[in-house]
């Protein structure tokens, strides 16, 4: 008595390419998404709690990124502007607006400005803001061209295939200390991205950590 | 050539190990070290410990708590990957960044950096300056500070843990009335009553308790309060302090003085049961001038001696050069008879000491001792520790003098306070006042009375008859759950305050965060008795500033700034005439050794949690102590031969008997112990010191009575039950391979390089290509052996820098403790008088590191600058490294013991490391941040990294200099010149690993007429 048609014999062979026809689409589209700028939130552009506009402030009013960002060349952090900075100027301008309604209620409480977080990074990577200024790496690196953004998004992947690829060959991204905040310096020379300017600078020292103690500790 | 050759540094070359010549002289191989009592009289067992794990003999069965079944693991798995994927899913929540309104002036923080503010703590009878960290207003990171001269930049292991106190979530949270919580307006309320019936009747019935002080504002409130309230009383106690010190004194200079070594200065040390390193005051600036004194560059220098004579093995006992148990009441005897002999050999001590043998001491004990003291006239020291009796203080002033060592290795300063009571007369004469009625009202100014007095006085019955009774204490401990009030008392770090030194300075208690529990100061209290107007700690410290001499806002900032500033009008006293015949009357007083058959109980200052103030805090319980090992517990320590007569092993309880009372307490077999004495650590064994100190170890105060505060006779009896310990003595083990090398200094004269003899270093070269090393920094570290005195500072700053969980008693006892750092503890020779050897190992960043080989998942890799690099978030925890690391230094994560820490707890974490989860492993980094931040800095300020800007936690902590760390690429760096000294050697060096850390063989320099 034969128990089992002679049919199943067929079936580790169905199961193998069952299994084949489904595991490498979903592991290809697993790791197609996971790459992708959807998961890495570039674009990322949350509402705020003030309308702030970049573009007023830094294009057309011209005020420089460390006036507000004024840690960015000591510390780690960047610091987002106390309500303090902002009153600075909207205590005496556009002081009636409405937009500016939630700016006023903090000054007047003391509760800060709940921004929305753009950038962000995993807790265990240790970026420091200053040691790249120090070494000569602009805003506009990471942060795309802020100076035209009505509303801030997250320009670049900044995962870690990101940031190796400019510490592996720092050259093409450095720049001058006076042209850090600088939105569209472009180095001189024949083709922008091998200048003889940025590899004298490169050559200065710049030696970015590749290995994983330079930014997980 | 092979790059073996290079790092080298001289002959032994590789050939050593094949050639195999004749041992020299100080091949310290030939030493048989052991860890334990059970390793050394077990050899089979050390020999399957060879083929097994490296954790043998553990006291608590594992197995008895794994519940789990496959099947519910397998269910718990399948759902616990499920709900991952689901979690991978919602990869990003909307976060806020919420800034300051106002912001606080970037001179005073900046977000992302550390502030560094000076301040003080003034724990154990001495001030010593602090500097601590802090972030965003946090204070994270306690170290010394380099301009106050008891720290001059390094802290005791106590400091280190002081800021996990401060984040203790168990302090209480407001003022309490038996119980019920009040506010600070009805406590008030209660102290103003108090006040206004003391102002009616000049305070008849008022009175107050502190421990003794090191505050002159505590000081001068507390004498404006005796004015105003006539009648009251002030009492000081404390459980341990220098009461004796100052009685002996009194006796040999008619006035009461602390006495300050100066070890620096000393060739010849003779310390009598004075555990000077670690549990005596002062013992940060006494451990840093002893690490001086053993301080050797090379074999042509020269180094201190040290006799230690004492009844249990003390920190300072394990360093000894030449140690002699003795029972505590002998040692009296004993300094007689030494000083009966050295005025026989010629020198004037003035005193008619009597003399003949002692019991149980050795006549070389006397004659060369002696001999050796007096050949040093002037660079001699003999210091006395707090336990002993003040005749025996007076006549070390006498044979100090005599010897000439007045005012050159020790020097007398007038003590601030607690110089004219004796603390167990003081505190029984308040109880029996207490009991009698006659007490209207009592306020204890921190302390714990209830659960330290000696048990004679009663006082924690007496307390509950008080109709008022105020305790000003951290959390409802065992007085203040006796008293009718309580109000909590802010933590050092919450208020202004101040403390002088011995050494003369004044230093500022500077806050670093406003009262988290919205705790007072105690000054805070007495300013209110003492009638002051402005209550707060700022304006009282700052009234002391003035009256001082400090009114100058300027000064007074300067004073802020750098934390200390010297006192006008101090007085260091060398040459003092001594009273002999005082001292004569007094020491023929003097105890002789007890009785044949009697046992005699010593109260020892834990070595940890001294008196029991530091019961709650974690990283202190988890420190294995620094000469048993045992963590989480105490145990009464005996001699092994007194052990092996009543038939007691380790882990048996007894029942310790003195006069009519008796405690249970586990029993330990401590090599080095005097047979007929039993070591009994005070501190343990709290009821209502929080859930970190609860149920652990055993309370040994209900033994101390007034009359036998140190040294009492006892009865000991073998009970038949067992107690479970965790000591981690046997974890890490390296198989009895040579790891502390030793040599004495006869043998380092012939032999320098005598390290490198017991470890040769590797022949081959490495399977593959070798990494370059010869460019850029490359980080080591060279500790001393020789000014390590193991006390255990570095493992707490450690603890405190790199976010490191504490498991607990049971985690302990399965070897899984997190301590990047350990401390080795290694005895050789005879039981009953062993010689220590005490070795710190952390990961030694090997060149050729055997765990990098094996990681799957390249999560530990190397730094081009020669570190062992981990990358926690690729770890897959499969622990291959930790199993192939030769030096055992790696931990893993079995339990996720981040996950339940308090929210408090979360504001001491370092920023600048990652808290790590469950399944990963980690281990020392070379404190990575550090150099990450420290080169960040330069580069910042545009200059090159200069040697010193690298400062490791565990290097700061040390109080003996024994660790330096910098880049050993830098020929002139302190740590280049440090491998270059002739004892180097490397740990395992012949396994080819080619460790980054270096150690500097210990030399001991033993008398060479004592040999033998």
């Amino acid at each position: 008595m034969q128990l089992f048609p002679r049919e199943l014999n067929y079936l580790p062979l169905a199961v193998a390419v069952g299994i084949g026809g489904i595991v490498g689409p979903v592991a290809t589209l697993g790791i197609w998404y996971y790459f992708s700028p959807k998961n890495t939130q570039v674009g990322y552009a949350p509402e705020q709690p003030i309308p702030y506009s970049h573009k007023l402030h830094a294009d057309e009013l011209g005020i420089d990124c460390r006036y507000c960002h004024s840690n960015v060349e000591r510390s780690q952090e960047a610091q987002i502007p106390a309500t303090q900075t902002c009153m600075g100027c909207h205590a005496v301008v556009k002081k009636d607006s409405d937009q500016l309604a939630a700016l006023r209620g903090s000054w007047a409480s003391g509760n800060p400005v709940p921004w929305v977080r753009v950038h962000k990074l995993p807790d265990h990577a240790f970026f420091d803001h200053s040691a790249h200024l120090a070494a000569g790496v602009g805003c506009v690196s990471c942060h795309g061209r802020v100076d035209q953004m009505e509303v801030v998004r997250q320009d670049q992947p900044l995962s870690m295939g990101f940031c190796l690829d400019c510490h592996r060959d720092p050259a093409p991204h450095l720049r001058p200390k006076s042209e850090l905040t600088n939105m569209t310096w472009k180095p001189e020379g024949p083709s922008g991205d091998e200048s003889a300017q940025a590899h004298e600078l490169a050559a200065a020292g710049v030696n970015p950590p590749e290995h994983c103690t330079g930014c997980h500790r | 050539m092979t790059r073996l050759n290079v790092i080298k540094p001289a002959a032994p070359s590789s050939k050593v190990a094949a050639e195999k010549p004749a041992a020299p002289a100080a091949q310290s191989g030939a030493k048989v070290f052991w860890r334990s009592l059970e390793e050394k009289a077990d050899a089979q067992r050390n020999a399957e410990a060879a083929h097994g794990s490296d954790v043998v003999n553990r006291t608590i069965d594992a197995s008895e708590l794994s519940r789990l079944k496959r099947r519910h693991f397998m269910t718990l798995s399948g759902a616990i990957g499920a709900l991952a994927t689901l979690e991978g899913c919602i990869r990003r929540p909307v976060e806020k960044i919420l800034p300051y309104t106002d912001a606080p002036s970037a001179g005073d923080m900046t977000i992302g950096l550390p502030s560094h503010y000076a301040t003080v703590t003034s724990q154990r009878g001495e001030a010593l300056g602090l500097l601590v960290n802090s972030y965003e207003g946090r204070p994270t990171k306690i170290e010394g500070n380099p301009d106050h001269p008891t720290s001059a930049g390094s802290t005791d292991l106590w400091a280190q843990a002081t800021v996990l106190d401060l984040y203790d979530h168990e302090r209480a949270r407001t003022p309490s009335k038996k119980g019920v919580a009040k506010s600070y307006a009805d406590a008030d309320a209660a102290l103003d009553a108090v006040i206004a019936e003391a102002l009616t009747n000049g305070g008849q019935g008022l009175r107050v308790l502190s421990h003794p002080t090191l505050s002159p504002t505590f000081i001068r409130l507390r004498e404006q309060a005796k004015k105003r309230f006539p009648q009251a009383r002030f009492h000081t106690y404390a459980p341990v302090s220098d009461a004796n010190v100052y009685a002996g004194t009194r006796i040999a200079f008619g006035q009461p003085l602390a006495v300050v070594p100066a070890f620096q200065s000393a060739k010849v040390i003779l310390s009598l049961d004075s555990d000077f390193l670690l549990t005596e005051t002062g013992s940060v600036l006494a451990a840093r001038q002893f690490g001086d004194s053993r301080h050797m560059e090379s074999a042509a220098g020269e180094m201190s001696r040290l006799y230690v004579v004492e009844p249990s093995m003390s920190l300072t006992g394990a360093n000894a050069d030449h140690r002699l148990r003795l029972e505590g009441r002998a040692i009296g005897a004993y300094l007689k008879a030494l000083a009966a002999e050295l005025a026989g050999q010629g020198a004037e001590i003035g005193v008619s000491a009597g003399g003949g043998e002692v019991a149980g001491v050795p006549a070389s004990w006397i004659k060369s001792v002696a001999k050796d003291l007096l050949a040093n006239r002037g660079a001699s020291l003999v210091v006395v520790g707090s336990r002993q009796p003040a005749a025996v203080h007076a006549l070390a002033a006498a044979v100090n003098r005599g010897l000439g060592n007045a005012g050159k290795t020790v020097t007398y300063v007038r003590p601030l306070d607690g110089a004219d009571v004796d603390p167990f007369e003081d505190i029984k004469a308040l109880a029996a006042d207490l009991a009698s009625g006659s007490v209207k009202t009592l306020i204890v100014l921190g302390g714990n009375p209830a659960y330290d007095a000696p048990a004679d006085a009663g006082f924690a019955a007496a307390l509950a008859k008080v109709p008022t009774s105020i305790a000003v204490t951290d959390r409802v401990d065992e007085t203040a759950s006796l008293a009718t009030w309580h109000i909590p008392l802010a933590h050092e770090l919450e208020t202004w305050g101040d403390a002088q030194s011995r050494s003369g300075s004044y230093a500022v208690q500077q806050p670093l965060i406003a009262p988290l529990f919205n705790a007072r100061a105690a000054i805070e209290i007495l300013g209110k008795l003492a009638g002051e107007t402005d209550t707060s700690s700022y304006a009282l410290v700052r009234t002391t500033v003035s009256g001082l001499g400090g009114s100058d806002e300027l000064a007074w900032q300067r004073l802020v700034q750098r934390g200390s500033g010297p006192v006008s009008g101090f007085e260091t006293l060398g040459g003092l005439s001594v009273a002999n015949d005082a001292v004569t009357q007094a020491i023929g007083a003097l105890p002789g050794p007890s009785a044949a058959g009697e046992l005699e109980a010593v109260f020892l200052a834990d070595n940890k949690l001294f008196d029991g103030r530091y019961a709650n805090n974690s990283w202190l319980q988890e420190l294995p102590d620094q000469v048993t090992r045992i963590c989480w517990d105490n145990a009464a320590l005996i001699a092994p031969s007194t052990a092996k007569q009543l038939g007691i092993e380790n882990g048996d309880m007894i029942k310790v008997t003195v006069g009519s009372t008796s405690i249970e307490i586990v029993a330990w077999k401590q090599p080095g112990q005097a047979p007929s004495t039993v070591g009994l650590p005070l501190g343990w064994g709290r009821t209502k010191g929080g859930t970190t100190a609860a149920g652990a170890g055993f309370d040994v105060y209900p033994l101390r009575t007034s009359s036998a505060p140190h040294y009492a006779p006892a009865k000991i009896e073998k009970l038949g039950k067992k107690y479970p310990l965790s000591q981690t003595q046997e974890h890490d083990s390296m198989e009895g391979r040579p790891l502390a090398i030793d040599a004495t200094l006869d043998e380092y004269k012939s032999q320098p390089d005598f390290g490198q003899w017991a470890t040769p270093d590797m022949s081959v070269a490495p399977l593959w290509k070798p990494q370059d090393y010869s460019e850029g920094h490359q980080w080591g570290m060279v500790i001393d052996l020789n000014s390590c005195t193991g006390c255990g500072a570095c493992i707490v700053a450690c603890n405190a820098e790199n976010n490191i969980p504490t498991v607990g008693k049971e985690q302990v006892a399965r070897g899984r403790e997190m301590h990047w750092l350990r401390i080795d503890r290694y005895y050789a020779g005879d039981e009953a008088e062993p010689e220590v050897a005490l070795q710190p190992v952390a990961c030694q960043h090997c060149e050729e590191a055997p765990c990098e080989n094996v990681c799957p998942v390249n999560a530990t890799a190397h730094s081009p600058e020669g570190l062992n690099d981990i990358a926690y978030n690729r770890c897959i925890g499969t622990r291959y490294c930790m199993n192939n690391c030769p030096y055992k230094v790696r931990r893993f994560n079995f339990l996720n013991f981040n996950l339940e820490v308090p929210e408090t707890r979360k504001m001491q974490f370092n920023p600048q490391v990652s808290v790590r989860f469950r399944g990963v492993i980690e281990k020392c980094s070379y404190c990575v941040q550090r150099i990450q931040n420290a080169k960040i800095g330069a580069r910042r300020e545009e200059r090159p990294l200069k040697d010193g800007d690298v400062v490791t936690a565990c290097q700061q902590a040390c109080s003996a200099r024994a660790i330096v760390f910098g880049d050993i690429n830098d020929k002139t760096s302190a740590v280049s010149k440090a491998r270059a000294v002739d004892r180097n050697y490397a740990l395992l060096s012949d396994v080819g690993t080619r460790p980054r850390t270096r150690y500097l063989g210990k030399i001991r320099n033993p008398n060479p007429e004592m040999k033998g």
